[in-house]
């Protein structure tokens, strides 16, 4: 492969609104306007039909069934009860859920980000009701057995151990850690080995009962089924979802910390030939007026082929296979990242690059750069919305963060809009420079003496339990 | 169970049906030019973008020692200046156009994907037609880009202990055949790869008569093909690449690999010698391996991921290759895991299909999985460029995507077992373990 491999595909879905997209802009809209279906129990579910292959998608979002609603103690519960939910109900057993599933070669998961937890399902047509119906036995009727929690848990666990083999992907794990510290965004999906062995199947099914609720929900179907058939068996399906007795408990997120000044982290992974590096500061919120400034910007930053970064560190000096720029957002606010890798005695010589590159962005950007990030993020989108999946996570995720389903539609207008001086305001405010977190994973004997430099590193060991 | 088999029953016509609403042969405007390019084109206004995919007949298996990962690099190279566009150009030119592009190489072949908006078309068929008449490789630059393929090594194999480990029991199990070493090659080579020697590779296999090009999505087929003729038709055809004849040995034995390195958990993969994606034996192997490794309810994930908890995960199958290559089996060990156990549990599961196959549901069950991927495969403009691009290459005709559903269904449930016992047989297989070093084996 020539590029650095792409976030996966619920990742991109979920960065869709600041990633992606037609030098002229089309007249029609990016995505279609789909019918909406208000179920007897209050769940909204937007439908669109697309016959063009016999496919059906599901998508729904559950709000503040996510980890950033976690008690601090039972970090990881919110992930965890979401795979329980595939793991078995009072009618069918774990086996009997996948071997249904893996019968029909469909997919079903679910899982937690932050904000909310999220469904997803594919299958043929003709097998969809059959998804829906154990779809929603999952959500509804989980069995939430000992058995299952306890073999989950120690998968977890010793997933959480092998995953430090494996740098690129700690590395990131460790800045989530760093950054947000106690703050809820700094809860990981995955839980740590201590909170994970802490846990009892009644912290699962108190989390389940207090957090998955249809009025917090939002779903979406787009395939190959009509309205007529489609509406019956959701009311039979997802209708199911039981009202809740209360009030849903309070979903605000606090606002989230911002560094002061530097703050360094260096961890000790003795066989590491290469060294992994993420640098990240404040950025913005989902629905922010800078989202399309944000996004050009960061499509020259490091959001490219041929951005600054990957420019500078790969492509003129052969320091990496990859370097680039990301922004993650939420409805709290959000972060800007930058992150890459070089062999252990480069990544002095790279950091410089970075801190460089930021000083000369704050600089601003030229006019045909300008024009080029424009072309780009235009003439990229329109594969970003084309399959069913897309199209169902695009709707649920306009929903939940309450945008029009003619969000994109405006985005794509204002980036057609932008000009140098934009994007110079959007780097001078969503670039660090002073204040951030660094974190670097690699062979400390070989690289501490590069490192000095930047300041005092506090000092982990790969193997100390923890992130 | 005789419900879900029911289920599959009335799933196969509205499959062939579908599939044909979907794309159908006569979709497929097929060309050759003089020179030996052949052209495929599907016109599909869905959304208003275009896949441009250009697929070689060179990858690690055209190689030789001392030049292992080279085809990789080519790839690499290729975005890296002509005589008529500078170092970074075409990525440049592209992204204003507002396309981007990717590539990748395998053991066969070589594939170039480009996406863009249709006011790109031009330019881009200029570009790629200009990439494939000679390579500036300025010395400066062919340093550089060396030093980022050491780097991807770095990142995909040396520190990653599952590729590390897979790299090394590939070596052990293949020990003639160019399939031997992995597509990025080894790290001596990547590093002293000579300029001139690069430059003689890349004439051999960069030629009109050894690529197939694919253009599919918000296209004038006809205006498409007038754009192609205009700058592939003056494009000078080579002598054909020289042959692949190296055929693998048998083994008459099993081997196995120990590595011992830093690590919190352990690594293990089995292999065995397959067949190639033409033998009759492939699509049985091939529907042998999904209720045996793919899902939470195949044997293998049951029996050491869910039973024994033994492992984190498993997966694995047969590649589809032009030579014959590896069925293979990775296992992810939870930390301290007994590998003996694991063997010892694999060799089981697999004695049991050996004698007694899998079960008609397990067929079925197969069968809905290859299908439902297949169409998967074929939702976008670019999945459909990929795929009738790798068809064409491995079985020399890409309208064998439009019989291959057929053709498994038509697999006869015995053949399964015929194939498990002549293949995963252990004087067939290769076994690699890595053991953290000083900690649980």
């Amino acid at each position: 492969m020539r590029r650095v491999r792409r976030p996966a595909p619920a990742m991109l879905l979920a960065v869709a609104l600041l990633a992606a997209a037609a030098l002229p802009l089309p007249a029609a809209p990016q995505l279609p306007v789909p019918a909406k279906i208000v179920l007897g129990n209050g769940l909204t579910v937007y439908h669109l039909r697309n016959a063009a292959v016999p496919l059906v998608s599901f998508q729904m979002f559950i709000g503040g069934a996510g980890s950033a609603a976690e008690p601090a103690a039972a970090e990881g519960v919110a992930d965890l009860t979401a795979a329980l939910l595939t793991k078995g109900t009072s009618k069918m057993d774990a086996n009997a859920v996948a071997e249904a599933l893996d019968f029909m070669g469909a997919s079903f998961g679910v899982g937690a980000a932050e904000e909310y937890a999220q469904v997803y399902g594919d299958s043929l047509a003709l097998h969809f009701p059959r998804l829906l119906e154990i779809a929603a036995a999952a959500l509804t009727d989980p069995a939430f057995s000992g058995e299952e929690f306890e073999k989950e848990r120690a998968l977890r666990i010793d997933g959480l151990k092998a995953a430090k083999d494996d740098p690129g992907s700690a590395v990131r794990l460790y800045f989530q850690k760093a950054y947000f510290g106690a703050h809820p965004m700094g809860r990981l999906a995955s839980g740590t080995e201590a909170t994970l062995a802490k846990m009892t199947v009644q912290t699962v099914k108190d989390f389940y009962r207090a957090r998955y609720r249809p009025d917090r929900a939002i779903a979406a179907v787009v395939g190959d089924i009509d309205a007529a058939a489609l509406k019956p068996l959701l009311e039979r399906t997802l209708g199911r979802l039981a009202r809740p007795a209360g009030p849903a408990p309070a979903a605000a997120i606090p606002a989230l910390p911002r560094p002061s000044g530097r703050k360094l982290v260096l961890i000790d992974k003795p066989d590491a030939t290469q060294a992994y590096f993420v640098l990240g500061g404040p950025g913005y919120a989902m629905g922010d007026g800078i989202t399309a400034a944000a996004s050009a910007m960061n499509t020259l930053f490091g959001g490219r082929f041929t951005s600054w970064l990957n420019t500078e560190l790969r492509i003129k000096r052969g320091l990496t296979y990859g370097a680039r720029s990301s922004a993650s957002n939420w409805a709290a606010g959000g972060i800007t990242t930058i992150s890459s890798y070089t062999k252990n005695d480069k990544i002095g010589e790279m950091l410089d690059i970075v801190f460089d590159l930021l000083k000369k962005a704050a600089g601003g950007f030229g006019a045909e750069e300008t024009e080029s990030a424009r072309n780009y993020i235009l003439g990229q989108f329109p594969p970003t919305l084309e399959t069913n999946g897309r199209k169902a996570a695009a709707y649920v995720r306009l929903a939940f963060y309450r945008r029009g389903f003619d969000e994109y539609d405006k985005y794509l207008a204002e980036i057609a809009r932008l000009d140098p001086a934009a994007l110079k305001a959007a780097a001078a405010r969503l670039l660090p420079r002073n204040d951030y977190v660094l974190v670097v994973v690699g062979k400390a004997a070989e690289i501490r003496p590069l490192l000095a430099k930047y300041g005092d590193w506090q000092e982990k060991k790969i193997g100390d339990a923890g992130f | 169970m005789r419900k879900r088999a029911g289920l599959v029953a009335a799933a196969l016509p509205l499959l062939a049906l579908s599939l044909g609403a979907a794309l159908t042969k006569e979709d497929i405007k097929v060309h050759s030019l003089a020179n030996g390019l052949k052209v495929l084109l599907v016109e599909d206004h869905n959304i208003p973008s275009v896949a441009l995919y250009t697929f070689f007949r060179v990858g690690s298996r055209n190689e030789r020692p001392g030049l292992t990962g080279v085809s990789h690099f080519i790839e690499h190279m290729m975005f890296n200046g002509t005589p008529a566009a500078g170092p970074g150009e075409f990525d440049r030119r592209m992204e204003f156009r507002g396309g981007s592009n990717n590539a990748y190489t395998g053991d066969d072949f070589t594939a170039y994907t480009d996406w863009f908006p249709p006011a790109a078309l031009e330019a881009m068929i200029a570009m790629e037609a200009d990439r494939i008449q000679g390579l500036a490789f300025v010395p400066e630059v062919f340093e550089s880009e060396r030093g980022v393929i050491a780097s991807e090594r770095r990142l995909g194999v040396d520190n990653d202990n599952d590729a590390l480990l897979s790299e090394t029991v590939r070596a052990t199990a293949i020990m003639a055949h160019p399939y031997h070493w992995d597509v990025i090659g080894w790290m001596s080579d990547i590093l002293s790869w000579r300029r001139d020697e690069v430059m003689a590779y890349y004439r051999t296999y960069y030629a009109p008569n050894n690529a197939v090009l694919v253009v599919a999505g918000d296209i004038d087929p006809a205006a498409t093909m007038a754009l192609i003729e205009k700058y592939y038709g003056p494009v000078k055809s080579s002598p054909p690449p020289p042959p692949v004849t190296t055929v693998e040995p048998p083994q008459i034995g099993p081997k196995a690999v120990l590595m011992r390195k830093e690590a919190q958990a352990p690594s293990f993969i089995a292999v065995w010698h397959g067949p190639s994606v033409k033998d009759p034996d492939y699509l049985p192997l091939a529907v042998l391996a999904k209720p045996l490794l793919e899902g939470e309810s195949s044997r293998l994930y049951r029996r050491l991921v869910r039973d024994e908890e033994l492992a984190i995960s498993v997966f694995g199958g047969i590649q589809e290759t032009i030579d014959p290559q590896l069925f293979t089996i990775y296992v992810k060990p939870r930390p301290g895991a007994d590998l003996d156990r694991i063997e010892k549990v694999l060799e089981e599961e697999l004695a049991k299909v050996r004698t007694a196959g899998i079960t008609p549901p397990e067929f079925d069950k197969a069968l809905n999985i290859i299908r439902t991927r297949f169409y998967q495969g074929l939702q976008t403009v670019a999945g459909r460029a990929n795929q009738l691009g790798a068809a064409e290459i491995l079985y020399g005709d890409y309208a064998r995507l439009f019989t291959i559903m057929d053709d498994y269904a038509a697999v006869k449930i015995d053949r399964v077992r015929e194939a498990a016992a002549k293949y995963l047989v252990e004087a067939n297989r290769t076994v690699g373990r890595l053991v953290p070093e000083g900690g649980a084996k």
